[in-house]
């Protein structure tokens, strides 16, 4: 028994000596030298920034609500209470779920930086470099553009930034706006030739996006040649092979069962109860089928929106001979108007859907601002799947929904094609075919022949607002157009429908939360944060203005 | 174990041995025989116990013997032999702490030699706490712990404890170690513990090396002692309720209000003066409904009841401790629930007459039951659903508030169960080497199953899952129709999942502990020596696995009967491994038992590091004098104990994450859909540090302590002060934002704490038959940033500054009160800063808007104008005092324990009405209005104006409170009764847990844990115990 002992003290005397015996190989990591020799564990890396792109099918409060295109339902978020009041400073800056963040999106181009990096120097393929290289550019492209559009010019990091070696050089200074909007459009151009027309796996980067995203970032800078041209590309180049076209049902396009079909260009793919979408309980009806609440109601299109839709006729019904009658006002409408609102005894989600006044419906404009029922007596349709149940099941992570989110589509590169086209040559015929193709696949007649290129610009505008309405464009058109300061300083209003059927009086009002402002002087970009400039010297006093 | 009691009882037998026999009595300090006192004739293992008169006969071998008389509660004696024959010895009640044994750091040492801080806490004093987890019951127990309870709900309900106070931004929780080896301590059954030891200063702590920079908990379990066996039984019964519960307005207030806050933003009314009618007079209780959301859904005196049986005695041959636990706890609603079975048994044998062998085994199962709907949520819905909402129906069917049943969440969401399943098992053998007196060796082998919660290595005190299984199942709800007569009642959705989905998981863990010790001690004349060497290697290794599946179309919760479509399973596993490594060593030196010197440390190696980086080593220093044993003071009669006592000394903490050093990319689920499937995702970790260490505390401290007119009063008071360095802190704000990544931590953080505690005690007998007690413990510590990572912004402004501070200071903007219309000088309702003379940018201001000063003077406020606004949630000064009476059988001691020098901050619920949809709480009736311009709260609005929710000194509540922590009123039946029903010792007495509560917080307990106040609340317990003694 003695003896036993002394050797386990001889044991534990020797163990203790040596330092390897401590190693421990943690098996939730992997190192440089296995993520990079293997393409698919590369790969794996890659899929981790695209995930990061934009989730805007988990949004309970989207851009949309920023303009006056709809309202929230609820009153606490950011919309309502941040970015409506332009109560935002450098250090309270908060988006909501909209990932303009600063931090969120220079985490995301390390991601980039550290993948083109690391496989550029990788023993990988060609083949493989060639490609997914090319997929990396795009995506750091496309967070810079999130970054350019909502500070201005940025930081432009394409390095993998590393304090120990790198010592004072890991702060950099603020590039112009036209040298980032320069980094971006020329990325794009040089990675489309490496990408493929079509994708070999669906929702991954294809020339189409990165000229899409570079005809759009030419649009927002107004340099509209420039974007004319790169649009004109995808329409010749990739329209007229056919690899993209308009689908031909607008409502249907949205939904689930045509997921990736040939109007999609760029775009987020969901799997129910895996990684889903919640948008339908988020932003459906509130109240359903029992008197439940179902829905939250998060976006409330506005009386204003709902005036853009055109009649079927095609004329806006400002027009006089629009035939468009106040105490109708949802009948001869056009198709898109009919597959976006749900406007007063629609049928949806199962149920007929009241907002007017007097029947005790929960669904009634909500004027007091007392639940989550719309605001302005219209609820969403548009990217909504009614055959969806909603309710706490869709709206737990990980959802139910299944349809995609589209960052870029081809309706939209008609409509940046024909607007830089105008705005840089005039009301061609191109511009024409651009529009009333769009027009046409909501079978309205094609525009009036003869527009001057103001009033061709008017038409575009109108029917941009119409057709990208909910998608999370608007805000930037209002801020490219710089009308901003005008459309988001006044009233928006909903619909109180009061008396029955067939007398109805339908009298606007302003809708409850709905007062918007917006500082000419210093809104059309946001502040940068207060923590950037703190932690990077070469930001300071670099602060845009007004704040 | 039938089969091993069998073989204890056989083993009690003692062997008679030739030699002198020597009787005697041994009695109390009043003269009274104490029976079954343990008299062991010392290095022989071999003893008697006295009998029910306190007499005793024992055989001893020689002369030379010396015979060691212990009682538990009562202070050991040991007389030599000698020429005596007949013993007539006074054991004296260990109260007076004249030389009490003390657990230290791998071993024991008398009081009167220690040179280290070191509180102990009796398992008696605790055994009776109403309380499932003892960590509860340690506040105000004993100088120098800091604790704070954040949750009352049953199996989570552990209370974080800090030693002395925060001395770091890492990790702040003490190693805590049960019979020699770092485990789970919290669920262990009180009766089974026999001392708590709390190691404060270096002295104490460095012999843990690495582990032991926040102070060490050691508890020791209950061990048999020679001498007849005694069967106990303890169990009480008790009756638990919230401390407080909190409360919101009613449906007419809850109307009223939101009306109100519409008038202030020129809506129109939410409620019609039909509704608020309505309401008020309560006559539609389905169309318009009052409810008290949170008292409606919980229970009142819930049931906590415990029992214990066990068994101790042995001969000198062996001795054996046996204990059996149980307590049910039962939660505020009826699926909440904790139910704990202990086992315990503790072996010692002397195998020869050098050798002992000793078992270990301590193994307990813990059942946790609680809704599928997390207890967080339920509060979250509980806090939000107003009193307007139908929670319930008169038919007693469940309504719903934003899509969502606060009800149904409760009682029809399925369940999760979570079952615990602990082994502590410890084998050791020590051998006394008889060719060196005084030298002896002993090796301990360790096994313990699931120590810690394996995905939270770093928190010993959470809680321990084996098997978990929750069922989630479809929450249905109703709505009423109240355009029909009778109203229609319907289901109208699904607060759950469409059909149940079923997880289950595992978590493993083992550890396993190496020990080997070579302990000499011995005299030489006035010199006494001590020499303790102990290797040490320790490894563990945890597993996780877990799998789920969804869409069931049957409702029996098992894996196999969920939807077989691959999108409705998913599985996960994941595992960890430690490695520690360790040699140290304590060295004493003691002349005249008056001067004495000790010194200990560790040379200490852990996994956590790069390789070079692993090895550090913490060595300590230790002086003791005792003044009491010099000529001049010898002679002085009232002091009877007098020692000065001082240390120095390093430590060291793993504050941060292991593996830190590495370049390392992680591996996720579900990170994208690629191609209509989804995919892994994989990231790039914090940027390494191959240079990471652990954090260096250097802990001086001095003490003095006594005993005074033979322990009428005994004192002790230190004097501390901590230095941390290499303090692990993410340097972050160096790196611009543009960075896009975290840095790994680096050891350059310095954080300094400084404090005293004070400990007194006395104990008096008034006459022969009253006797009282008192005593009482107070600590401070203050702790400071010396050294943290700072952006110019903060650091350049000297209100802003964190450096200096203490750690988690409150800063944000001075409230100076609200505007008054007074303050609206054009009538206009708005408060233009040309009005005020102030830009506050927060959004339209209005009179009953929070008003903040402009501390820089620029005009405009901005995060220049922050000011250090409050405390930190961690009290500085944490003290009980507890008065104590007996009269015969009669006896009665209150525990008082407080905590000051602390601030709470109440944000959104707990502070503000309506915040995302929710309710508002009576403390929000009080506010301002033109006509109540010194409200507590701002003007109301439909959702909190963010002008108003500013970080501000408004929302700062004062967190000090004094509470009645235990109060227990006990009566011992008189021996000549129980006798007479074959019982020894017989005992009933009333207690409670938070019984009275003084705070200036009024709607939460003040131990409030969360800034919204969506807590499981503190429980106060009221219980009937007996204890008995066969």
């Amino acid at each position: 028994m003695k003896s036993s002992i002394y050797i386990l003290f001889i044991i534990l005397g020797c163990a203790c000596k040596k330092d390897d015996s401590l190693n421990v190989i943690p098996r939730d990591r992997l190192s440089d030298a296995t993520v990079w020799t293997d393409p698919t564990t590369a790969d794996v890396f890659l899929n981790d920034i695209y995930g990061k792109l934009p989730d805007g099918n988990n949004w309970w409060d989207p851009m949309d609500n920023w303009t006056d295109n709809s309202v929230c339902g609820y009153s606490w978020p950011e919309s309502r209470n941040v970015i409506q009041q332009a109560a935002y400073t450098p250090s309270t800056l908060s988006f909501g779920l909209v990932p303009l963040d600063w931090r969120t999106n220079y985490a995301n181009i390390r991601k980039c930086n550290v993948f083109i990096k690391s496989v550029t120097e990788s023993e990988l393929t060609d083949e493989y470099k060639t490609s997914r290289l090319a997929e990396a550019r795009f995506l750091r492209a496309y967070f810079y553009h999130l970054l350019w559009m909502t500070y201005g010019g940025v930081p432009v990091v394409t390095d993998v930034l590393n304090s120990s070696e790198q010592g004072d050089a890991i702060f950099i200074a603020r590039s112009s706006s036209d040298e980032t909007l320069a980094f971006i459009t020329s990325e794009c151009e040089a990675v489309s030739a490496d990408l493929p027309d079509a994708p070999a796996q669906t929702g991954r980067a294809t020339k189409g996006a990165a000229w899409t995203l570079k005809g759009w970032c030419e649009l927002f800078a107004g340099k509209f040649s420039e974007s004319a041209a790169t649009n004109k590309k995808i329409i010749d180049e990739l329209g007229g092979a056919g690899v993209y076209s308009l689908f031909p049902d607008f409502g249907g396009f949205f939904m689930p069962e045509n997921n990736n079909n040939k109007e999609a260009i760029f775009y987020r793919q969901y799997l129910p109860r895996v990684l889903a979408g919640r948008l339908d309980s988020y932003l459906g009806p509130t109240f359903t089928k029992g008197g439940a609440e179902t829905s939250w109601g998060g976006m409330g299109p506005t009386q204003e929106m709902v005036d853009a839709y055109f009649m079927a006729n095609g004329k806006s019904i400002t027009d006089p001979g629009s035939g468009y009658d106040p105490q109708t006002p949802y009948a001869n409408r056009e198709k898109r108007f009919y597959q976006s609102i749900v406007y007063d005894g629609t049928w949806w989600y199962n149920d007929t859907i009241y907002t007017r006044q007097g029947m005790g419906s929960k669904n009634q404009i909500d004027l007091a601002d007392k639940d989550d029922a719309s605001n302005t007596g219209y609820y969403l349709r548009k990217r909504l799947n009614d055959k969806i149940t909603l309710g706490a099941d869709n709206w737990t992570p990980p959802g139910t929904s299944a349809q995609n989110y589209y960052y870029f589509r081809y309706a939209e590169v008609l409509l940046n094609y024909a607007e830089a086209q105008n705005e840089a040559v005039g009301p061609d015929a191109s511009v024409y075919n651009a529009i009333d193709a769009i027009r046409g696949r909501a079978d309205l007649p094609g525009l009036d022949p003869g527009l001057s290129q103001s009033q061709m610009r008017d038409a575009i505008r109108h029917e941009r607002r119409v057709e990208l309405a909910f998608e999370d464009k608007r805000y930037w058109d209002l801020i490219r157009w710089r009308t901003a300061h005008i459309v988001l300083n006044a009233p928006v209003h909903g619909i109180a429908i009061t008396g029955t059927p067939g007398t109805f009086t339908y009298t606007p009002v302003e809708v409850p939360g709905g007062n918007k402002k917006f500082f000419e002087n210093k809104n059309y970009l946001f502040p940068i944060p207060q923590y950037a400039i703190d932690q990077n010297p070469k930001l300071q006093g670099n602060q845009n203005p007004g704040y | 174990m039938a089969l091993l009691l069998i073989f204890i009882f056989s083993a009690t037998d003692s062997i008679s041995q030739a030699g002198i026999t020597v009787r005697g009595t041994v009695s109390d300090d009043k003269g009274l025989g104490l029976p079954n006192v343990s008299i062991v004739v010392k290095r022989t293992g071999k003893g008697v116990t006295t009998n029910s008169s306190g007499s005793f006969t024992i055989d001893v071998p020689d002369e030379r013997s010396v015979l060691v008389f212990s009682y538990t509660g009562f202070t050991e004696q040991e007389i030599p032999v000698g020429k005596n024959r007949d013993f007539n010895v006074r054991l004296s009640g260990i109260e007076t702490r004249l030389d009490s044994v003390v657990v230290v750091a791998y071993g024991t040492q008398r009081k009167s030699s220690l040179t280290a801080s070191i509180s102990s806490i009796k398992g008696s004093d605790i055994a009776t706490q109403p309380v499932a987890n003892i960590s509860n019951s340690l506040a105000g127990r004993a100088a120098g712990i800091i604790s704070v309870q954040a949750t009352g709900e049953p199996g989570f309900d552990g209370s974080s404890i800090l030693i002395r106070g925060i001395s770091t931004t890492g990790n702040t929780q003490p190693l805590v170690v049960v019979d020699g080896v770092p485990r789970n301590y919290t669920q262990i059954d009180p009766n089974s513990i026999a001392t708590i030891s709390i190691l404060k200063d270096a002295a104490a702590v460095a012999p843990y090396g690495m582990a032991g920079a926040n102070g060490v908990i050691l508890i020791t379990t209950k061990h048999g002692k020679a001498g007849a066996s005694t069967l106990s039984y303890s169990g009480y019964v008790g009756w638990q309720n919230p401390t407080k519960l909190t409360e919101f307005v009613n449906a007419y207030e809850y109307a009223t209000m939101r009306n109100a806050a519409n008038a202030n933003v020129g809506a129109i009314p939410v409620y019609s003066d039909y509704d608020l009618q309505k309401f008020k007079d309560g006559s539609d209780p389905d169309g318009h409904p009052d409810h008290n959301v949170l008292k409606e859904l919980t229970n009142r005196n819930t049931l906590l009841t415990s029992h214990n049986l066990s068994l101790s005695g042995g001969s000198d041959k062996i001795r054996y401790f046996a204990g059996l636990g149980y307590l049910k706890q039962e939660g505020m609603w009826g699926t909440a629930s904790y139910n704990q079975y202990n086992l315990t048994a503790n072996i010692d044998a002397q195998a020869t007459n050098t050798t002992k062998v000793s078992l270990s085994l301590n193994g307990r199962v813990e059942d946790r039951n609680q809704s599928a709907v997390n207890t967080g949520f339920i509060f979250y819905q509980a806090f939000r659903t107003p009193a307007t909402a139908p929670l319930t129906f008169s038919n007693g069917l469940w309504g719903s508030y934003i899509g969502r049943t606060a009800y149904g969440n409760l009682h029809h969401s399925g369940y999760a169960k979570t079952v615990g399943y602990t082994m502590l098992n410890q084998f050791s053998i020590e051998q006394q080497l008889p060719f060196i007196k005084g030298l002896s060796i002993k090796a301990a082998v360790s096994y313990d199953f699931n120590p810690f919660n394996p995905t939270n290595a770093t928190n010993p005190g959470a809680a321990i899952t084996s098997l978990g299984r929750v069922w989630s199942t479809p929450i249905p709800f109703y709505n009423v129709d109240t355009s029909s007569r009778p109203y229609t009642y319907t289901l109208a959705g699904n607060d759950g999942p469409a059909k149940p989905v079923f997880n289950e998981y595992y978590n493993q863990s083992q550890a396993f502990t190496y020990q080997g010790f070579i302990n000499y001690n011995n005299q030489f004349g006035r010199h006494d020596i001590g020499l303790l060497v102990v290797l040490e290697a320790r490894n563990t290794k945890s597993t996780v696995f877990g799998a789920s599946r969804s869409n069931y179309s049957v409702s029996v919760p098992e894996l196999n009967n969920g939807s077989s479509n691959a999108t409705d399973i998913s599985n996960y596993g994941y595992s960890a491994e430690a490695k520690q490594k360790s040699m140290l060593y304590r060295i004493s030196y003691g002349f005249a038992n008056k001067y004495l010197f000790e010194t200990s440390g560790r040379y200490d190696g852990n996994y956590y590091f790069a390789p070079g980086k692993r090895y550090g080593f913490f060595p300590s220093f230790s002086l003791g004098w005792r003044l009491s044993e010099e000529d001049f003071i010898k002679n002085i009669s009232w002091i009877s104990n007098l020692k000065l006592r001082g240390s120095y000394g390093e430590s060291g903490a793993l504050a941060g994450s292991p593996f830190q050093y590495l370049s390392s990319y992680t591996l996720y689920g579900n990170a994208v859909i690629v191609n209509g499937t989804a995919s892994q995702g994989l990231y790039e970790n914090a940027e390494p540090n191959t240079s990471i260490t652990w954090e260096r505390a250097k802990k001086t401290d001095i003490g003095i302590e006594g005993v005074l007119w033979k322990g009428l009063l005994t004192f002790e008071a230190d004097y501390f002060s901590e230095k941390r360095d290499n303090m692990l802190f993410a340097p972050n704000v160096i790196v611009p934002a543009e960075y896009g990544i975290s840095l790994s931590q680096v050891n350059s953080g310095k954080m300094s704490n400084t404090g005293f505690e004070v400990t007194l005690g006395t104990n008096y007998s008034v006459t022969k038959d009253i006797r009282i007690g008192f005593s009482g413990n107070l600590t401070y510590a203050k702790n400071k940033l010396e050294k943290v990572f700072e952006t110019s912004s903060t650091f350049d402004n000297p209100n802003r500054r964190r450096t200096g501070r203490p750690l988690n200071t409150l800063f944000g903007y001075r409230a100076l009160g609200y505007f008054q219309e007074s303050d609206d000088a054009d009538g206009d309702g708005i408060i233009e800063p040309s009005e005020y003379g102030v830009s506050q940018p927060f959004g339209v201001l209005h009179p009953g808007d929070l008003k903040y000063e402009d501390t820089n003077k620029d005009g405009v406020i901005t995060p220049e104008d922050e000011v250090p606004i409050g405390k930190a949630a961690v009290p500085q000064i944490m003290y009980g005092f507890s008065p104590s009476i007996s009269y015969k059988g009669f006896d009665l001691a209150i525990l008082f324990q407080g905590a000051a020098g602390r601030d709470f901050y109440l944000t959104a619920t707990a502070a503000w009405p309506f915040v995302n949809g929710a309710s508002a709480t009576k403390e929000n009736l009080d506010y301002w209005t033109p006509e109540n311009p010194n409200a507590r709260n701002p003007r109301l609005t439909p959702t909190p104006a963010s002008n108003n929710t500013a970080n501000s000194s408004w929302w700062v509540r004062k967190g000090n409170y004094l509470r009645i922590k235990t109060g227990e009123l006990g009566y011992t039946v008189p021996v000549n009764i129980s006798r007479k029903a074959r019982i020894q010792a017989a005992r009933i007495y009333i207690s409670g847990q938070n019984l009275v509560t003084w705070s200036s917080i009024k709607n939460f307990d003040p131990e409030v844990s969360v800034s919204n106040g969506e807590y499981y609340p503190q429980q106060k317990v009221v219980t009937v115990g007996l204890n008995l003694n066969f």
